[in-house]
């Protein structure tokens, strides 16, 4: 009898630190303080009338929510170019980053997909033109003599990659000229050998390479770059004067920072709505355990956004957000699951106790089998999807792997403590009247 | 048992519901596809206050852009679609509209998106909706196969196409309401992922029921365990459409393109998963049956 009651008592203690734990981080999570200095976790928008920008910073906002530009371009080889696609393609990359950090964009992301397809992202942009004619827009690249006389322009490059040379164990920058370009600069160096020739962007000396021998072909090296760093950095400089590739436009979307926060602001009291009423009908329909499934639902919420917040490359999306929205009515599938098991098993005349355990080992299969579908969905998302529709990918992922480990760990936990409580009225799990339903 | 296999019939009202979605098609009245699959431009604007639509109109025919669209959304706002237009020319016709209209109607400002997608894109994003849609049912088949039997597998996929292309169907039945966007595909596939669990859990009951009852008629054990699972069917249902319905109620207009989809995805798939899915098993199955006793 004895070991009954310490049993009891340390059941209580548990739930009570569980409950404690749960009311003290949600509470810090909503009104938004810092667990750890840096901001890292913090749920200040779950209020529906706080603005995107108080987001927290570890947890980024798509574009759709934040509001920006977002491009997509095809990209082609220029005739005649004899150079790895692969390469002209970073080359590209490299350049369009560099045009917008050198404006200021440094958030803005720049990342290839498939295979000639480039995505740029840029967010807080308010004139969505200015800043498509700037990653269209050449930086002013100037190649000059000691004297200062112009030899040629950026357009007459047709390619600059870092690379490393092993005779002189030093990283370069090979480039290559076009035609006309190469005419000129076979003239410049046979002028200049022992003098330098000066690279000038935008005015600014880039660098003044020694001449060594006349560079007749138009395809020299500039070495003595001491690092790839500072090689790929000058070669996406020398190369910003033209792009290596031929982009077209596909698909231009821009998204005003109101209509980000309308779609943020809506979706966040969606999801305060739909949680109530999930909640409500659990405890409506499954009375103590109900409340279990909310307490666990509130769990899986607040380890959901922390590890939204913590795991880099997931952003928060419209659809993502959508999703997560979803998430909660699914999230308490497993415990409806288990909760008709339990229900069936008490009506056979179990105590709780063992209809807990039976609960459980009954439905298992069935929870696991259900998310897996789910988790192949959402990888063939990820795989198959671009943008924001990745972004669904990666919260709905996450969501169902958190909310099955919430649903069986964290349900096993307090139903198995509230178990060891002895109580005996079964009616506080299920209703009599119930069982006429079932015939 | 007072109804024995109701699937034949619900059977019918699907195909005819589909069959419907297809003449609608085949006769132009096809799915509403927005600009992610269609291609072309669209712009949004409020005007402000009372407008004329004669006047945008007006405005679009002398900037030449061909075939255009001009719909009223709420009370001052407009959306103007341009199917075929190519990148250098959006910019051009953005800056003569908006110096037309403004002048217009001085109280007049862009008001949302203003988007682009070219032709290949549109291709690009169909031809992809359809290889995710293709590859999750067949892992589906694979992954139900190796759990329970290939029976199984069959017929959850068979439920499982039954409900895409339901949700396509909608996608024309409600062309007037709905426009068909990118996020269709991600709706698309949760609905492959997540209705298929109704079908699981009374699969999984299933299961366990043949065993208990190895001779009777397969159709009865699919009937018994429907009903068993019948309570848990319908609270998850509920708990998801809550949350769900709440979100397209409340919702912005990207947000319903994805959550209209999504809703007619989980009543289809509650709707396959009892009335459908386990009596196709239970056809296979007597057929294995058939085939075992005649050899």
């Amino acid at each position: 009898m004895k070991k009954r009651k310490n049993s009891k008592t340390a059941s209580i203690v548990k739930l009570a630190v569980v409950l404690v734990l749960t009311i003290v981080i949600g509470i810090l999570g909503v009104t938004g303080m810092n667990l750890d200095g840096r901001g890292l976790y913090k749920l200040k928008s779950w209020l529906p009338t706080t603005d995107a920008a108080n987001w927290p910073s570890a947890l980024s906002l798509g574009l759709d929510l934040r509001g920006g530009v977002y491009v997509e371009y095809s990209a082609k080889a220029p005739e005649g170019s004899d150079v790895s696609f692969d390469s002209l393609m970073q080359g590209t990359i490299n350049v369009i980053t560099r045009r917008l950090t050198d404006k200021g964009f440094t958030e803005a992301t720049v990342q290839r997909i498939g295979t000639d397809g480039i995505r740029v992202e840029i967010p807080d942009v308010d004139n969505p033109k200015a800043v498509l004619d700037l990653i269209g827009t050449p930086a002013k690249l100037e190649f000059k003599d000691a004297e200062g006389n112009l030899i040629m322009d950026g357009g007459m490059v047709q390619t600059a990659v870092g690379g490393f040379d092993s005779n002189d164990n030093d990283y370069v920058v090979q480039f290559r000229l076009t035609g006309e370009g190469a005419k000129k600069f076979a003239e410049a160096t046979a002028a200049n050998i022992g003098k330098s020739i000066s690279i000038y962007l935008d005015d600014q000396l880039l660098i003044a390479p020694t001449v060594q021998a006349v560079i007749p072909d138009g395809s020299g090296v500039i070495n003595g770059m001491g690092s790839q760093e500072r090689a790929e950095t000058i070669a996406a400089q020398i190369q910003s004067g033209a792009l290596p590739l031929v982009l077209t436009q596909q698909k231009v979307d821009t998204v005003s920072a109101t209509l980000g926060d309308d779609a943020l602001t809506t979706s966040v009291t969606a999801a305060i709505i739909g949680l109530c009423l999930v909640m409500l009908l659990m405890i409506v329909r499954y009375r103590l355990n109900g409340v279990v499934a909310s307490w666990a639902l509130v769990i899986y919420i607040i380890v959901l956004f922390f590890l939204m917040a913590v795991i880099p490359g997931i952003q928060l999306t419209l659809p993502g957000l959508a999703g997560i929205v979803l998430g909660i009515g699914m999230a308490v599938d497993a415990n409806v699951i288990i909760y008709e098991r339990f229900n069936e098993e008490v009506r056979a005349g179990k105590t709780i106790k063992a209809a807990v355990r039976a609960g459980f080992k009954n439905a298992m299969s069935a929870i696991l089998d259900a998310n897996v579908t789910t988790v192949i969905a959402g990888i063939v998302l990820l795989v198959y999807g671009t943008g924001s529709i990745q972004g669904f990918a990666k919260t709905l992922l996450l969501g169902v792997v958190t909310s099955m480990l919430s649903a069986v760990l964290v349900t096993r936990f307090l139903m198995t403590n509230i178990a060891n409580l002895g109580i005996k009225n079964t009616g506080l799990f299920v209703s009599a009247g119930k069982n006429k339903e079932v015939q | 048992m007072a109804v024995k296999n109701r699937s034949k019939i619900c059977l019918c009202i699907s195909a005819a519901i589909m069959v419907i979605a297809l003449v609608m098609s085949l006769t132009g009245n096809g799915i509403n596809y927005g600009i992610d699959f269609a291609g072309g431009m669209s712009m949004q604007y409020d005007m402000g206050g009372e407008y004329n639509r004669a006047d945008v109109e007006a405005i679009l025919d002398t900037l030449n852009v061909g075939h255009y669209s001009v719909g009223q959304q709420g009370q001052t706002e407009i959306n103007i679609r341009i199917r075929d237009i190519n990148e250098d020319g959006v910019q051009a016709v953005q800056e003569g509209l908006e110096k037309a209209l403004f002048e217009k109607y001085p109280a007049a400002k862009r008001s949302g998106d203003v988007s682009y997608v070219g032709p290949v894109a549109g291709a690009t994003l169909l031809r992809n909706a359809f290889m995710s849609v293709a590859i999750a049912s067949v892992l589906m088949l694979i992954y139900i196969a190796f759990r329970f039997d290939l029976n199984s597998g069959l017929a959850a996929v068979f439920g499982l196409i039954h409900d895409v292309l339901m949700m396509l169907s909608f996608m024309v039945l409600l062309r007037s309401f709905i426009q068909m966007n990118s996020s269709f595909i991600a709706a698309m596939l949760t609905i492959v992922g997540y209705s298929i669990n109704n079908t699981i859990v009374i699969f999984d009951r299933i299961r366990e029921n043949a065993r208990k009852l190895p001779t009777a008629p397969r159709v009865d054990v699919v009937n018994v365990s429907i009903r068993e699972c019948l309570g848990r069917t319908i609270n998850t249902t509920l708990t998801t459409l809550m949350t769900i319905v709440a979100l397209y109620v409340l919702g912005v207009d990207s947000i319903r393109e994805f959550a209209l989809p999504i809703i007619i995805g989980i009543v289809s798939g509650v709707y396959s998963a009892n009335m459908i899915n386990g009596y196709v098993w239970a056809v296979l199955e007597e057929k294995k049956r058939a085939r075992k006793a005649a050899k």
